[in-house]
């Protein structure tokens, strides 16, 4: 009789264990990750009916000069806005296909991503984008507006993005750009 | 294991307690300070420097300068280990002793190794009535090529609704006491807070250039020019303000210029000479 309670305890225990290091460990990230980044289907189109592919442009930094150069890249179609948007993000950060420097962390996840209806675009960014940051001037102003620009250039509907971190608002990304307000783009920073 | 959680979160909880309620004392050099911002309550502290009246009194201009980052916010590393935040303090004591002995007051907003925010810093300027405020930081880029030196001042970021209201603020500062409503009081001292810097950005541009110019001449780096950002340590300093990065610090060479002690003089000297070249010329 006490064998087979110490067997059930000692059992118990180790099946405790063992969801507790799921829970916990990676996985457990896993899974509230995956929770964030899912793209959702794309909403109007019929079940059956094959995305366009569509080209957007998308804006890295360049080893020649300081301006954001811009790199063609192709996406899934959508007939709403945020999806395409996601994949721009998810894209970016994917780093070029023309040896352009990507402005940003590579380990940088996009967690998510919305659109008011004036045309905000809120976009929520994995811990990384900060705590992985260069810091300095150059390297955030790189950063902040190679996001911007890839947004808003490929939409007239969006005029400003407000970037989160770890879903906070955060006062800078890296100590010195204000990321209190909806930031618009700067088009002065792309090379002719 | 219970009962010492207890004790530990009880003891915190005390510590934190008594600890607001001597700073909401008036101590000398701590002042707390709500302020109501959209629905929001913030709380400030403000560090408020006795000497401010004295030197008020006597005539003497304070400048402020900030070294930027500090404590756990490193700043940018260098590839021989050499961190940011120590970088900005070393020249931004030479550059104190340099403007002192040229007969201003200089507040530093950090004079050792600690974290101080970035409102904290605006504050400290606004607090010392100051009549200048120069950050100083040192720069990083992914750009392995990526070298020189450049002067910020700010640019804004306002929607059509914030510029409509910072121009008419601008076109009525002399009378902005009586024109406004005390309907839009609130509304506009929300923006003044945060938006101090507009009222000052023509002198701002002015003390940028005026630094950059000496900047190129005396260190012999390259010269990226005047640029415009964004940037949360200018927002709220009601002052001519600029943030200047120096060179660098992802750079070998020029982080090894950043470390040596004698470049750090010359980056003070061109400092000093391009807002002293800035208040003879523009100063009323």
């Amino acid at each position: 009789m006490k064998m087979k309670r110490i067997a059930l305890l000692g059992l118990l225990l180790i099946v405790l264990i063992i969801l507790i290091v799921i829970f916990f460990g990676s996985g457990g990230e896993k899974y509230k990750k995956e929770a964030y980044t899912t793209t959702s289907p794309a909403s109007d189109q019929l079940p059956g009916e094959v995305q366009d592919s569509k080209k957007i442009i998308l804006f890295f930094a360049s080893e020649d000069d300081t301006f954001l150069h811009p790199e063609e890249r192709d996406i899934l179609s959508d007939s709403s806005i945020a999806p395409q948007a996601k994949q721009i993000i998810k894209e970016l950060i994917k780093g070029s296909q023309n040896s352009f420097i990507l402005p940003l962390p590579p380990e940088t996840k996009l967690r998510e991503l919305f659109i008011t209806k004036e045309g905000i675009v809120y976009v929520d960014f994995s811990r990384e984008i900060q705590e992985k940051h260069l810091s300095g001037s150059s390297a955030e102003i790189l950063t902040i507006f190679s996001i911007v620009n890839s947004l808003a250039y490929n939409f007239k509907s969006i005029k400003r993005v407000f970037l989160l971190i770890e879903g906070n608002e955060r006062e800078t990304l890296a100590g010195h750009v204000d990321l209190s307000r909806p930031l618009l783009p700067r088009y002065d920073l792309i090379a002719n | 294991m219970h009962s010492l959680k207890k004790r530990i979160l009880i003891f915190s909880l005390m510590f934190f307690s008594l600890a607001i309620f001597f700073l909401s004392q008036n101590l000398p050099f701590i002042k707390l300070s709500a302020i109501d911002y959209s629905g929001y309550s913030r709380v400030l502290i403000e560090p408020s420097f006795p000497l401010q009246s004295s030197v008020e009194k006597k005539g003497i201009k304070t400048i402020v300068i900030d070294p930027g980052h500090g404590g756990l916010e490193t700043g940018a590393k260098g590839k021989f280990g050499s961190l940011e935040k120590n970088i900005t303090l070393a020249v931004s004591l030479k550059l104190k002793a340099i403007v002192e002995r040229m007969g201003y007051h200089v507040v530093l907003t950090r004079d050792k190794d600690i974290d101080v925010s970035l409102e904290n810093r605006s504050a400290i300027a606004n607090n010392n009535r100051a009549y200048l405020f120069i950050s100083i930081h040192a720069n990083s880029s992914p750009r392995k090529k990526a070298m020189g030196s450049e002067t910020y001042f700010l640019s804004l970021n306002a929607t059509d609704e914030e510029a409509r209201r910072l121009a008419y603020m601008e076109n009525n500062s002399a009378t902005i006491e009586e024109k406004i409503k005390s309907e839009d009081e609130d509304n506009i001292m929300m923006i003044l807070w945060d938006m101090a810097q507009t009222a000052y950005l023509q002198h701002s541009s002015q003390l940028a250039e005026s630094i950059q110019i000496e900047l190129n001449s005396l260190l012999s780096t390259i010269n990226r020019g005047i640029k415009q950002a964004p940037f949360k340590v200018l927002t709220g300093v009601a002052c001519p303000a600029v943030l200047v990065e120096v060179a660098f610090i992802s750079n070998p060479e020029e982080e090894k210029k950043l470390l040596n002690e004698e470049f750090q003089t010359k980056v003070a000297m061109a400092i000093c000479r391009g807002l002293t070249d800035f208040l003879r010329k523009y100063s009323q």
